[in-house]
């Protein structure tokens, strides 16, 4: 019998969660540890930061569904890593505080004989001086309470514009290291929809601001894609939907504060820039989330698990962006050090970023980091379970799976607009994600698979993802049958 | 300068027939994309 605890509750670790529950006997035991008492399916944040959706759509609660399946749940955060255990424990264990009811602020220690560490990233705003959702005029959709928000105060908005007030908004990436520019991307282009429904859009100057080198660099070094059978960049497409909705971009731009409506950025140029806005939605940096590791004396052995995010199975050495290969990558997900631990999605610590490093002539690195999004984090969290499962049944003599995001293809179907009839949405799937130059010394990527599409089919496959993926989530019958 | 989308790239954009041809298609090639499965990159 084995004990395997879950960290975190979110698209990876769920998926992992659901796959162990089904693919092992009911002798081993599943434990799952998240705060959050909700899954979410955080790709229709972006409709409910329009106010098309209701956060209670795109939200449930776990712990039914884990008692329902026999799977422990602990809502509560993990803090510490104990990977050797310590003189009470002679296995390895996971410090946990809770966050909730009678317990909230006692610590739990959890044992394990796998750990799964799925704990996405943490959502550092105060990486940006003044950048707090609900302050300084920015709003956020990166969890459903900040996209709730975001409505309440985008409608505010609209109400003034269609009292005669012209606004300024300002939408993209909030840190010059950030990611996530995809999510940015689907919010501006839904709030220019929403502002032609109401009518209002001749009020607004919106503004895309981002620390891509060109736009549609999107953290994945842009891409070349076929469209419509034709060859086009990821910065072509992007352009041509800006210049379609007259939307203004300013690139290359590192943000650093933020001030009551106004923004603060350094561009590569090393130049200090400032932007005013009414209503502004810009990306935190994202960032592990300061987990310490301790072996069994009680010794700090954090660089052994963390580098930010968990050290895994990647080629961690420092080399030039020349000298960057799809190897870099990881392929199992597992810590080199502790066999027994892995780290699926953006829990990840990545080897470097994919798109180009560069520094302003200040010396500010001013480029996205790399994005994960929920495709490769559910395949990673499936490679993850596959290879938890070869080391119960096999041991020392497990042949551990492998799911590189230099070998995975993915698709992103970015919204540009909510609605059944009027709706539109861009989709670009991507073989590879990392791009590999030695398999493909064009591009990067297999363009029989690296496709883009604009138009209203594109959100009806949107819509549909979120009915499906939330289908799956809930464990429903036949759930495995759709895939990550 | 930007390219733009044409008179006709919006009429197909927007077209309900065309775009639930786009549907099924869309669907497939992200199933196909995804299905074709993963693997390692190292010897
Ligand atoms: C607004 C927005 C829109 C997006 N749209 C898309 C899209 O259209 N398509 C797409 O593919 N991807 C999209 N993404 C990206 C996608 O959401 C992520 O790739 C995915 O959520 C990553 O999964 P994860 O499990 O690694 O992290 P998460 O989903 O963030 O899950 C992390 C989990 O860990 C828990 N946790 C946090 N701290 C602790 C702790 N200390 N202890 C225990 N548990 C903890 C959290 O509560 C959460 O349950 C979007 C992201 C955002 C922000």
């Amino acid at each position: 019998m084995a004990k395997i605890v879950v960290l975190g509750a979110g698209v990876s670790g769920h998926t992992a969660v659901s796959y162990l529950k089904k693919e092992l006997s009911n002798k081993h035991e599943i434990v799952v540890v998240s705060p959050n008492s909700n899954y979410q399916w955080i790709p229709s944040n972006i409709w409910i930061g329009v106010g098309r959706m209701k956060a209670k759509q795109t939200v449930f609660p776990l712990a039914p569904l884990y008692k329902k399946k026999g799977i422990t749940y602990i809502q509560a955060k993990g803090t510490a890593f104990y990977p050797e255990g310590d003189n009470e424990i002679n296995k390895g264990y996971v410090l946990a505080e809770y966050v909730l009811g009678g317990k909230k602020g006692q610590t739990i220690k959890i044992d394990y004989d796998y750990l799964i560490n799925a704990t996405g990233p943490k959502l550092n705003f105060g990486a940006t001086e003044g950048l707090m959702p609900g302050t300084n005029k920015t709003v956020s959709v990166c969890t459903y309470d900040h996209a709730q928000h975001a409505w309440k105060d985008l409608e505010a908005l609209i109400t003034r514009m269609k009292n005669g007030e012209h606004v300024k908004i300002l939408i993209g990436t909030g840190h010059a290291k950030a990611t996530c520019q995809g999510a940015a991307f689907e919010y501006i282009l839904n709030v220019e929809h929403e502002l032609n429904r109401y009518k209002v859009r001749d009020k607004a100057e919106i503004t895309w601001i981002s620390n891509e080198y060109e736009l549609g660099d999107f953290g994945m070094d842009g891409m070349t894609l076929k469209v419509g059978g034709k060859k086009m960049t990821g910065q072509d497409l992007a352009e041509m939907l800006f210049e379609d909705r007259g939307i203004r971009w300013i690139k290359r731009a590192g943000v650093y504060k933020i001030e009551d409506g106004v923004v603060h950025y350094e561009t590569l140029e090393g130049e200090y820039k400032t932007e005013k806005f009414d209503f502004g939605m810009l990306i935190p940096a994202f960032s592990g989330h300061g987990f310490k590791a301790y072996d069994k004396n009680g010794g700090d052995i954090t660089e052994k698990l963390f580098k930010g995010f968990m050290i895994v199975d990647a080629d961690y050495t420092k080399k030039p962006y020349k000298e960057w290969t799809v190897q870099d990558w990881p392929e199992t997900y597992q810590n080199p050090s502790y066999k027994n631990i892995f780290a699926p999605g953006i829990a990840f610590a990545p080897p470097h970023t994919i798109s180009k490093p560069r520094t302003s002539k200040n010396g500010t690195a001013i480029f996205p980091a790399p994005p994960r999004t929920g495709m490769p984090s559910g395949i990673s969290a499936k490679v993850v379970v596959d290879n938890v499962i070869e080391l119960i049944k096999n041991g020392e003599n497990a042949k551990l799976h492998k799911g590189s995001m230099g070998n995975m293809g993915a698709a992103c179907v970015a919204s540009s607009g909510f609605g059944l009839g009027k709706g539109s949405a861009v989709t670009m799937t991507v073989n590879p994600i990392v791009p590999d130059y030695q398999k493909y010394p064009e591009t990067g990527r297999n363009l029989n698979d690296t496709i883009g599409d604009m138009g209203l089919a594109g959100h009806w496959v949107k819509l549909a993802l979120h009915y499906m993926f939330i289908y799956k989530a809930k464990m429903k019958p036949f759930w495995w049958l759709i895939p990550e | 300068m930007a390219q733009k989308i044409t008179k006709t790239q919006r009429f197909m954009m927007k077209n309900w027939i065309v775009q639930f041809f786009r549907f099924l298609y869309l669907n497939t090639k992200i199933l196909f994309v995804v299905a074709k499965g993963h693997g390692g990159t190292r010897n």
